[in-house]
């Protein structure tokens, strides 16, 4: 017990509940992590921040919840009031708040990879993968050839954003009734020139080794392995690297999780989408809702009233039972001392109320883009969900490769959305305030993220925000079922126990949006072997 | 060579990410042609754990030259003060941005949280924020009013929510390079060779200011933003409108009103029902005039400019 509290004593990163840091505690026997707990440290209160607000003051203050995926929390912010308010939104508004979306992700694909991801395989634990030499000299941080290269580029997709809405971070040019800017020609054919310089001089060259045209051909596991063998250019691009060092090093044997996945669907199309209504909303967006589940193959839908929120293990005094956002308090409690059997975290257990505990992420939503059924106009695409049937499932090396696998989906969408936008069509038409409850969602790169909002005597009654970090770091629910990352970390191996450099692979493959602290604590001795930050 | 450290506070990354579109110099330019040697950063850092607290331990000992302490994030004091809920290797953040910034050559503080607060310190402050040196207007913030870096400068604030890149990068550089002498500062701590002029300054729809054209709803691409959409450019210090956002554009180009983020009362009104995205006036007079401006001659001379107005400025025309 001594070495428990021991532990206990050093959980303490800055965390919040949708940004911040995060701490794990891992045990390890036999160099295998046996039992795990995800402690959020801190709460920023932005629902308390929020409550009496103006209606729109969550157009302001929720992109600055998260400055990684801030568009994405204006997607949110803007819809919620949609629906809240019974607005019309004109199609170039929804293009252009789909837009941003995507440019946010699409600079997200190169900066994870580079700046967060791959440094992990420059660690000396690799040093006998033959792999390792080329891992130096390629991701090695600030002075890496694909690090300097993949990291000043990701600063590109985001300059349309700033085409749009000014700047990239913390821009709120997503509003009720539609956008703020009106673009021109001029700025269409910069983003065209922009999204161009981008695929010339880092999708091609760099990442894919071929043209886009050659990649998008690959349908399955099969197929990918010929395009993989096909030329040394493929082999050895930044992709070809990743894929052959990821399985020499095992990364495909672990970070399992839960095998259950959940997206909210998102891009709602333009011309479907145009009398918000939170009932509609599934069967409007491009990229499908649902749920996936690995062990019986099957898929499901997905709606916000599935959703509970249980704060058992968490610190809030609300009870023990799941409860809807729209029925949540949020009272934090005063104390928060870490109590692995009681409560230990600011994160809620997020639950399906039939499913359970379900991962949000890029590889939840290629698994549900698997599904074949659905609109002639949403999209589907089957490569990783025939991946996970013929590879055994979820892993480090497959939740990553998912992530990367958008990037051209997301290019081709951004392409389209620039032939779409009709230039003398409106952009905005204005709306009538008006009390209501309101449910806005999307997917930010890194997963599921919605927020709700309850307006009354004009002013926010409640707000509430449930984040793709929030579904993968949460703690237990009462029934003792593990978080998503909790369970992904059962089984992880060790090898060098003051460098658990794995662990730190299992949490960054979620891409959480927390700044993590991981605690590895070995579990015959209780020391505490080493703290480390995914990001 | 200048060690630079970067940690962050009651953050949200903003300024990380910011920092990483930087292009002249970009951030990875800072360490192969400046010399910067970035000892730890918490998005981008390879060191781990106890690695972490052997750095910041030997930058305040003096083994390590901090040259550059780089803070993003607001200074966290809950609860009760004891800054606990904002805990980092070991102790309270509050306690390492003491001994880190009496140890430092000079210490920056980068966004709105840093500078002033921001976001997290918004009524009702549930995590008892504070900026480094101040608490919106207020002077003292958590290392007091009298605090000064051993080269003799305060806190160098670079506020906005988030900064633009440049002007982080663009100070770094000046610092590394030797021309610290040349940074004047004004009353609150902001560089003045970005923070002399407004955010109006360069705006494309200055002649809509001028003859009184309003952007009367969002989606227009005519009008200027301060009259019925609570634009803060003309009283607010900034360049944004000088340089770019993203190489191309800013929020009030692009049609989005100024928050007036770069100021210390960002976000203005505590963002109470009614205030955001609305010009507040009184008797038809916005309250907050354009610097310098006094009502009566605001009154004289928006009558004769509207009255002046060319039709074409009623027009949509490309503003942007």
């Amino acid at each position: 017990m001594t070495a428990l509290s021991s532990v206990e004593t050093l959980d303490i990163s800055p965390v919040g509940r949708v940004e911040g840091d995060l701490d794990v505690r891992v045990d390890i026997q036999d160099g295998v992590v046996t039992n795990a707990w995800t402690h959020a440290e801190l709460f920023r209160g932005f629902e308390v921040i929020l409550k009496d607000k103006d209606p729109q003051a969550g157009l302001v203050v929720t992109p600055r919840a998260c400055g990684i995926c801030g568009a994405s929390h204006l997607t949110c912010a803007a819809w919620a009031l949609d629906t809240a308010w019974g607005t019309t939104v004109p199609r170039n508004a929804i293009l252009a708040r789909n837009l941003g979306q995507i440019v946010e992700s699409l600079q997200s694909l190169p900066r994870h990879h580079y700046g967060l991801f791959m440094i992990d395989y420059t660690n000396a634990n690799y040093a006998a993968s033959p792999f390792y030499e080329e891992a130096v000299k390629r991701y090695s941080p600030f002075t890496g050839t694909s690090y300097e290269a993949g990291v000043t580029i990701s600063g590109r997709p985001v300059e349309i954003y700033a085409l749009l809405g000014g700047q990239w971070p913390h821009s709120s040019f997503m509003v009720p009734g539609g956008v703020m800017c009106a673009p021109t020609l001029t700025d269409v054919t910069r983003a065209w020139a922009i999204l161009e310089h981008f695929r010339q001089n880092w999708i091609e060259p760099l990442w894919l080794g071929c043209s886009m045209e050659r990649y998008e051909e690959i349908q399955t596991l099969e197929q990918f392995e010929a395009w993989l063998d096909e030329s040394p250019k493929h082999a050895n691009s930044d992709l070809g690297l990743f894929w052959r060092m990821s399985k020499e090093i095992g990364l495909q044997h672990y970070g399992k999780g839960h095998g259950k996945f959940v997206t909210w669907g998102y891009l709602p199309h333009e011309d479907k989408y145009n009398k918000p209504t939170i009932e509609s909303r599934s069967s409007a967006v491009i990229m499908k809702a649902g749920t996936y589940d690995g062990a019986s193959d099957s898929f499901g839908p997905m709606e916000h009233i599935f959703t509970r929120e249980d704060m058992t293990h968490a610190w809030y005094d609300e009870g023990t039972g799941g409860v809807h956002p729209f029925d949540r308090t949020t009272k934090p409690i005063a104390k928060n001392t870490i109590d692995t059997n009681g409560k230990y975290s600011w994160g809620t257990a997020v639950r399906h109320s039939e499913s359970g505990a379900l991962e949000a992420g890029p590889l939840a939503r290629r698994l549900i883009a698997g599904n074949t059924t659905g609109q002639a106009f949403q999209h589907s695409d089957g490569l990783v969900l025939d991946m996970y049937r013929k590879m055994g499932g979820a892993s480090i090396m497959l939740r990553h490769f998912a992530r990367m696998h958008e990037l051209c989906i997301l290019y081709r969408e951004a392409e389209r959305i620039l032939r779409e936008f009709r230039l003398n069509d409106e952009w905005y038409i204005k709306p009538t305030e008006r009390d209501g409850k309101g449910w806005g969602a999307t997917e930010a790169i890194r997963g599921a993220l919605c927020h709700w909002i309850e307006v009354k005597n004009g002013k926010i009654a409640n707000y509430q925000i449930i984040a793709p970090t929030t579904w993968n770091v949460g703690p237990r629910s009462a029934d003792g079922q593990r978080g998503p990352i909790e369970e992904a970390l059962i089984g992880t191996p060790i090898k060098n126990k003051h460098d658990p450099v794995e662990v730190g692979h299992v949490c960054r493959s979620y891409d959480s949006c927390l700044v993590c602290t991981v605690h590895a604590h070995d579990g015959d001795t209780g020391e505490e072997l080493a703290r480390f930050r995914t990001a | 060579m200048a060690n630079l450290l970067w940690l962050q506070g009651g953050a949200c990354s903003g300024n990380t990410m910011s920092f990483l579109n930087a292009e002249e110099p970009s951030a990875c330019d800072l360490v192969t042609d400046f010399g910067i040697n970035i000892l730890w950063q918490p998005s981008l850092g390879l060191e781990l754990g106890e690695n972490v607290k052997t750095i910041l331990k030997k930058c305040i000992s003096g083994e390590i030259k901090l040259d550059i302490f780089v803070f993003e994030g607001t200074v966290v004091n809950a609860p009760n003060g004891t800054g606990e809920w904002n805990r980092f290797c070991g102790r309270p953040m509050k306690e390492w941005v003491k001994e880190l910034s009496e140890a430092a050559d000079f210490v920056v503080a980068i966004g709105d949280c840093a500078t002033y607060g921001g976001i997290p310190a918004m009524a009702p402050n549930p995590s008892e924020s504070v900026g480094l040196q101040f608490l919106k207007r207020a002077k003292g913030g958590s290392l007091g009013t009298n605090f000064k870096a051993k080269s003799g400068l305060p806190v160098i604030n670079i506020p906005g929510c988030p900064a633009h890149p440049d002007w982080v990068t663009q100070i770094l550089v000046a610092v590394a390079t030797g021309r610290a002498g040349d940074l004047t500062l004004d009353e609150f701590h902001r560089p003045k060779t970005f923070f002399s002029s407004f955010t109006q300054t360069g705006c494309t729809r200055n002649m809509h200011f001028a003859y009184k054209v309003s952007t009367t709803a969002f989606g227009q691409r005519k009008g200027c933003l301060f009259y019925d959409l609570g634009c803060r450019g003309p009283m607010t210090h900034s360049p944004c409108n000088r340089i770019l956002w993203n190489r191309h554009s800013s929020k009030t180009r692009a049609g989005m009103p100024c928050l007036g983020c770069t100021e210390p009362e960002f976000p203005f009104f505590d963002l109470n029902p009614g205030t955001v995205f609305k010009t507040q006036t009184m008797m038809g007079v916005p309250k907050d005039m354009p610097t310098g401006v006094d009502k009566v001659g605001y009154i004289k001379l928006t009558a004769a400019a509207k009255g002046m107005a060319p039709k074409w400025a009623e027009e949509d025309i490309f503003v942007v």
